[in-house]
This record gives structure tokens, C-alpha cells and sequence, in this order.
């Protein structure tokens, strides 16, 4: 096998478990609702199909460009700043952020590079949304985005056109390093 | 009951019109998303008191949320009633969200991927189904009721 193409098998089998928790979690809380398990349950059967029968990645594997995830950090600390320093909210501070970036292929219409930017700096500003409780301080923000930028670099072509593939890939950021902040704090 | 309804009402609307801006408008799926969350998420920045704090509080995290939906390329899913659909599951996923990952950056987006790779499988199903129905014709074709071997 490939070196590629098991990268390619361990991304989606990762987000698949970093999914599956998310969903666990919801299935565990639901105890007393039997329709919402039952929903949960069901739900769990579709998105397998989906894995196992989708045309959700493309064929060719790729990988970002480093200078395009380095943008990710750029995201999160803003959206972090607006959110709990200017107390915006996490919406407006994901929003703003977002639609900023957006209007930044504007600037030379004919730069491919520029163009890729938009999807990596409001893929930062979910690790931004965050709360205090969740991402107490900035160093926190910038390993997720470091966790995040690693899996952004890797799922170029997997996942393509899925909304929500950047919020999963935050999410999976900042899990990971909350994790890390457990274990330091469990040892340490 | 009327809040869960208003909930899902704006989780089909936000994932819809933001298909429609991105694909229909062609402004792409970040400023389709990022720009109607920003105009609702300001208004009730603005003006809170104008509906019940809940509401204030749930309507633009439900409406980002249900636009990553909405953020879906044309090529996997082209259907405005789909979308709309897997908007509304991410309201359901949303409400029923675990406390354990509040406040983490990025449920919403896990929330709505779940929702939407959910509801692509309906058209992966009912393209099963219409083999079933072939094969189900093709042994009648072959095995015609009455025909004695």
C-alpha cells in the first residue's frame, strides 16, 4: 500500500471515530429519550452508507499547501480576539472573520493562492468560537490550529465539497489538544 | 414546542438560502455562509431584546450552524429539499447536543458533516432501490407467474 493511500485510509477512518465520539456522547445523554436514540441510531446507519457508498472523495490524493494552512492560526486567533476579548459572540466573531476572508481573492483576482485562503481562515475561526472554559488562552488556540492545519494538509481531496468538513476539522483540533492539556495536567 | 418550530424553520432556511447564494449567486460557500450568519448574528447583537432571550441566543448559532449545510458543493447534492432536510437534522443534533462538548470550536461544523453525510445517502439508497425494482422485473421477465418448468 501506498504511502498515500494510507494516509489517505487513516484520515477518513479518524474523522470517522472523532464523529463517532461526537455522536456517542449525544446517544449516551439520551438515555431517558427513546426517539432521540432511535434518531441517533438511524442517523449513525446513514452516514455509514455514506462512507462505505458515497462518491465523497476524489480519486487522486493530495495534499494542502503549507502556506495555505498557515493562515489557520491567523483565523483562529482573530475569531478568539473578537469572541472573548471584544465579546462579540462566537457567531459574529466566525462570521466576521469568514466574510473578511472571503473578499481577500479580490485583492489580485488572478492568484490562485489567494483563492484557496477563504476555506482555511474560517476553518480557523471555528477553533476560535471556543469557549474560555474549553480554550483558556491564546497558546491553547494556537496548538489546535497547529492539530487542525496537520489535518487540513492532509484532506485536501477528502471530504470535498461536505459542508462542515472544515467545523469537524476544527473540532478534531481542538479535541486533540484538550486531550493534550488533560494528559499535561493529569502528569505533570 | 412553538420554539423548536421556529428553531427548524430557520435551520431549513438557513441551509437552503445559503445553497442558493453559493451555487445560484455564485459568491462561494464561505461568503455564502460566513455573510447571511454575519447579517442575522449582528441583528440580534444589536437589537436582543426583540424576542425571548432563548431564541436570541439559539437563532444565529442555529442559523451558522445549519449554513455549513447549506455549504455543500452542487456536484454532491443538488436538491433544495435535501438540504433543507439535512438543515433541519442539524437543529435536531444541535438541541440534543452532549454537554460534554459545550462550548468546543467546531460542534457545529461535526453537528451539520453528520447531517449532510446523512442525508447523501438518500440518494445512494434510492439508487439501490431502482436496481432492486430491475432485478425484481428481470425475474418476472424469467420467471413468468404461471410458467410451469
Amino acid at each position: 500500500m501506498s504511502w498515500n493511500k494510507t494516509a489517505r485510509n487513516v484520515f477518513i477512518i479518524f474523522l470517522l471515530i472523532i464523529q463517532a465520539i461526537f455522536v456517542f456522547a449525544i446517544f449516551n445523554e439520551s438515555a431517558e429519550s427513546p426517539v432521540i436514540a432511535a434518531l441517533i441510531i438511524i442517523l449513525c446507519i446513514l452516514v455509514l452508507i455514506t462512507y462505505l457508498k458515497g462518491e465523497i472523495h476524489h480519486e487522486d490524493h493530495a495534499y494542502e499547501h503549507v502556506f495555505v494552512a498557515l493562515w489557520i492560526p491567523a483565523g483562529a486567533l482573530t475569531s478568539f480576539y473578537l469572541n472573548h476579548l471584544l465579546k462579540l459572540g462566537p457567531v459574529l466573531s466566525a462570521a466576521t472573520v469568514g466574510t473578511l476572508a472571503s473578499y481577500l481573492p479580490h485583492i489580485k483576482k488572478s492568484s490562485h493562492y489567494l483563492r484557496q485562503l477563504p476555506a482555511a481562515i474560517y476553518c480557523g475561526a471555528f477553533i476560535g468560537m471556543s469557549s474560555t472554559g474549553v480554550a483558556p488562552d491564546f497558546l491553547f488556540i494556537i496548538t489546535a490550529s497547529f492539530f487542525t492545519a496537520v489535518l487540513l494538509i492532509l484532506s485536501k481531496n477528502l471530504f470535498a465539497g461536505v459542508g462542515g468538513k472544515l467545523g469537524t476539522l476544527a473540532f478534531a483540533g481542538v479535541v486533540i489538544t484538550s486531550f493534550l492539556y488533560f494528559l499535561i495536567a493529569s502528569y505533570a | 414546542m412553538h420554539n423548536l418550530l421556529l428553531l427548524i424553520t430557520i435551520s431549513f432556511l438557513s441551509a437552503t438560502i445559503t445553497f442558493y447564494v453559493n451555487e445560484e449567486l455564485k459568491q462561494g460557500p464561505v461568503r455564502s455562509s460566513a455573510l447571511l450568519s454575519l447579517i442575522v448574528g449582528s441583528y440580534f447583537y444589536f437589537f436582543p431584546d426583540t424576542m425571548d432571550p432563548y431564541l436570541v441566543k439559539s437563532i444565529p448559532v442555529v442559523f451558522i450552524g445549519a449554513s455549513f449545510v447549506g455549504m455543500v458543493s452542487a456536484r454532491l447534492l443538488s436538491s433544495y429539499l435535501l438540504i433543507g432536510i439535512g438543515g433541519i437534522l442539524f437543529c435536531i443534533i444541535y438541541l440534543h447536543t452532549s454537554n460534554f462538548f459545550n462550548g468546543y470550536g467546531g460542534a457545529l461544523g461535526t453537528s451539520a458533516a453528520i447531517s449532510l453525510l446523512a442525508v447523501l445517502s438518500i440518494p445512494i439508497i434510492g439508487k439501490n432501490r431502482k436496481l432492486t425494482n430491475g432485478m425484481i422485473q428481470l425475474r418476472r421477465v424469467l420467471f413468468k407467474p404461471g410458467k410451469k418448468s
